[in-house]
């Protein structure tokens, strides 16, 4: 078997709630291959954001490590860490999380731009992923002239703009129709068939239902960890 | 990233706006005052340069007093002293304290050379042996009565009968006109010496004695031996008079910086303000950038590069606004025989740099706040 392009290794993270601590995750352990589309389920606080946190460098663990295409990401240091983010993760959030001032193209330039990617190859990755996600009449729309759906597509193409090793993807689904979630599902599917390792975190079923591995996770623990027969995409 | 700045600076373009001016008021400010500081150095400097002789005034001051013209030989007999002579000096107008604006100079023709020195005539001629009623003007006196060479110039003297005073008023033919100088020059109308006297009904007097030191003397040794060779004199060496005029600039100089430094930091505060308002306006924004990525020098680039900018177009319309000012100004204050202001090049590059420092600077705290923003919280956020 191929070196797992996550690893995560007794990750914790325990916050204080005043003089309590709160256990948001106890010794969670398990490995992702490369291009495996898989979802990470669960009740509110069972730690399944502040896992996704800890993956993409934006929250450190109190233990444990995290291990992103061999790098052990959560040795990095402050100076270190806005290069693995650009590098190795790309993230999708509930609320599309767009710069409302720059249009569809330059939100996903933009990404390439913290890369110091050149210009002419900015302008050709950024129309090129725009135009697989349908974008192609939309690229100088600014996000309010988008819709939902839209919109979330535009943040797919940016967090694959810089070809990361993973797209961290925090409720996609959470903010758009049921026709949308369909949509967008589809798109995150067809992009892991091609190679791309996408790990959603969703408490909708009907999303971890397509997804070909499940995660459930409880009070900060992997409760089971399942590999989903079903995962086919069923319309609505 | 440039752009980037750009288009966030044009998509508030109001609040940019009022930023903007108030980085311009204050950078006006710096050029006004300034500007007033850059002419007075520039004038005391090179009416100092003009002034390269040892001069003998009263005992009581510049103007406390006359000297009798026996003086002037006793002066020149001081060892050391290739040649010395008095000059005549009365305000042009005569009901005014004199110290501002024009002043006639009564001096002997043969030492126009010595006295004017470089300064060099724009038209017609400099006084000759014989000329009585004939007068050299300098450039701002041309200026303020629209006068050239072959008119008339009105002078008026103060002559005293008992208690009273009779004001007598005689024509000045103009022969001579100087170049600009910036310098006491501009302000001069030369008359013959003898004239003056008589004019003024000062005969055998001179206001000050100019000393030209033997070209081995030294100036300050000389003007001590003169000081004691000569009775109820003060003599001022030129470096003693720079020394003297170097510590009033000093004060203006405090005086007019001070106030224009206090008016451009109000200017930077507010730009401070506009910094604050519009990182905390964006701190989604940044919070997702250092999530796609974005190194702390990347967010402190856009952050600090937009008050750098803001202060920089300040900076550019403070200073046009200023110069539009001193220009406008001096043309006014020219007409009445003033100049007050002046541009150099290194006020400009002093209030452009200093605008934009002064904008750095100020967005300087709020790009730090931007830069450490944890993206988890900042996306929290708003």
């Amino acid at each position: 078997m191929d070196e797992p392009i996550l690893s995560v290794r007794n990750l914790s993270k325990t916050y204080m709630q005043g003089k309590i601590p709160v256990h948001a995750l106890n010794d969670v352990s398990f490995d992702v291959q490369k291009g495996e589309f898989l979802s990470i389920v669960g009740p509110s606080g069972s730690g399944k954001s502040t896992f996704l946190s800890m993956i993409g460098l934006l929250d450190r663990p109190t233990k444990g490590s995290v291990f992103i295409d061999g790098v052990e990401v959560t040795k990095a240091t402050d100076n270190e860490a806005p290069k693995i983010r650009r590098e190795k993760i790309g993230f999708v959030f509930q609320h599309f999380n767009l710069i409302p001032t720059l249009s569809a193209f330059e939100n996903v330039d933009i990404a390439m731009r913290f890369a110091r990617v050149p210009k002419s190859k900015r302008k050709e990755r950024a129309t090129d992923l725009l135009t697989r996600m349908g974008l192609r009449d939309r690229m100088n729309h600014k996000p309010s002239e988008l819709s939902g759906g839209e919109q979330q597509r535009v943040a797919i193409a940016r967090a694959m703009a810089n070809n990361p090793a993973i797209i961290l993807a925090d409720e996609p689904t959470g903010e758009v129709d049921t026709k949308t979630r369909d949509m967008i599902v589809e798109l995150l599917r067809d992009l892991s068939e091609k190679g791309q390792t996408i790990l959603i975190v969703t408490h909708d079923t009907s999303v971890s239902a397509r997804t070909k591995r499940i995660i459930k996770m409880l009070d900060g623990k992997i409760e089971s960890d399942t590999v989903n027969a079903f995962g086919e995409i069923k319309t609505a | 990233m440039f752009d980037l700045i750009i288009r966030n600076i044009t998509q508030r373009k109001f609040r940019t706006g009022l930023t903007v001016f108030g980085i311009a008021l204050g950078i006006f400010a710096v050029m006004v005052m300034g500007g007033m500081s850059e002419y007075f150095n520039r004038h005391a400097e090179n009416t100092l340069n003009l002034v390269d002789k040892i001069q003998v005034v009263p005992e009581t001051g510049y103007l406390g007093g006359s000297i009798d013209e026996s003086t002037v030989r006793k002066v020149n007999r001081v060892p050391g002293v290739s040649d010395a002579y008095g000059l005549l000096w009365m305000p042009y107008d005569v009901e005014g304290i004199g110290l501002i604006g024009d002043y006639v100079v009564g001096l002997p023709i043969d030492k126009q050379g010595p006295t004017l020195k470089d300064t060099k005539l724009k038209s017609g001629r400099l006084l000759l042996p014989g000329d009585t009623y004939r007068a050299v003007l300098g450039s701002n006196v041309e200026r303020e009565f629209k006068i050239k060479v072959g008119d008339e110039l009105p002078i008026k003297s103060k002559r005293f009968r008992g208690t009273s005073s009779i004001t007598h008023e005689r024509n000045f033919t103009v022969v001579g006109i100087l170049e600009y100088t910036s310098s006491d020059y501009d302000n001069v109308i030369a008359i013959p010496l003898e004239t003056a006297q008589k004019f003024y009904e000062l005969e055998n007097t001179v206001s000050y004695i100019w000393v030209v030191p033997e070209p081995s003397a030294d100036g300050e040794d000389l003007a001590k031996r003169i000081e004691l060779s000569v009775e109820k004199i003060t003599a001022l060496s030129p470096q003693k008079l720079r020394e003297q005029v170097e510590k009033t600039l000093v004060v203006i100089n405090l005086i007019t910086l001070s106030s224009a430094i206090l008016a451009a930091i109000i200017g930077g505060l507010s730009v401070m303000n506009t910094m604050f308002m519009s990182v905390s306006e964006r701190t989604r924004d940044f919070g997702l950038m250092k999530a796609m990525g974005a190194q702390f020098r990347d967010i402190l680039y856009l952050t600090m590069g937009e008050s750098a900018l803001m202060g920089v177009l300040g900076g550019i319309f403070g200073i046009i606004g200023g110069g539009i000012f001193i220009y406008s100004m001096n043309e006014y204050l020219s007409s009445m025989g003033m100049v007050l202001f002046a541009i150099t090049p290194r006020l400009i590059i002093i209030s452009l740099l200093f605008a934009t420092l002064l904008g750095t600077l100020s967005g300087s705290i709020p790009a730090y706040r931007a830069m450490k923003m944890n993206p988890m919280e900042a996306m929290k956020y708003g």
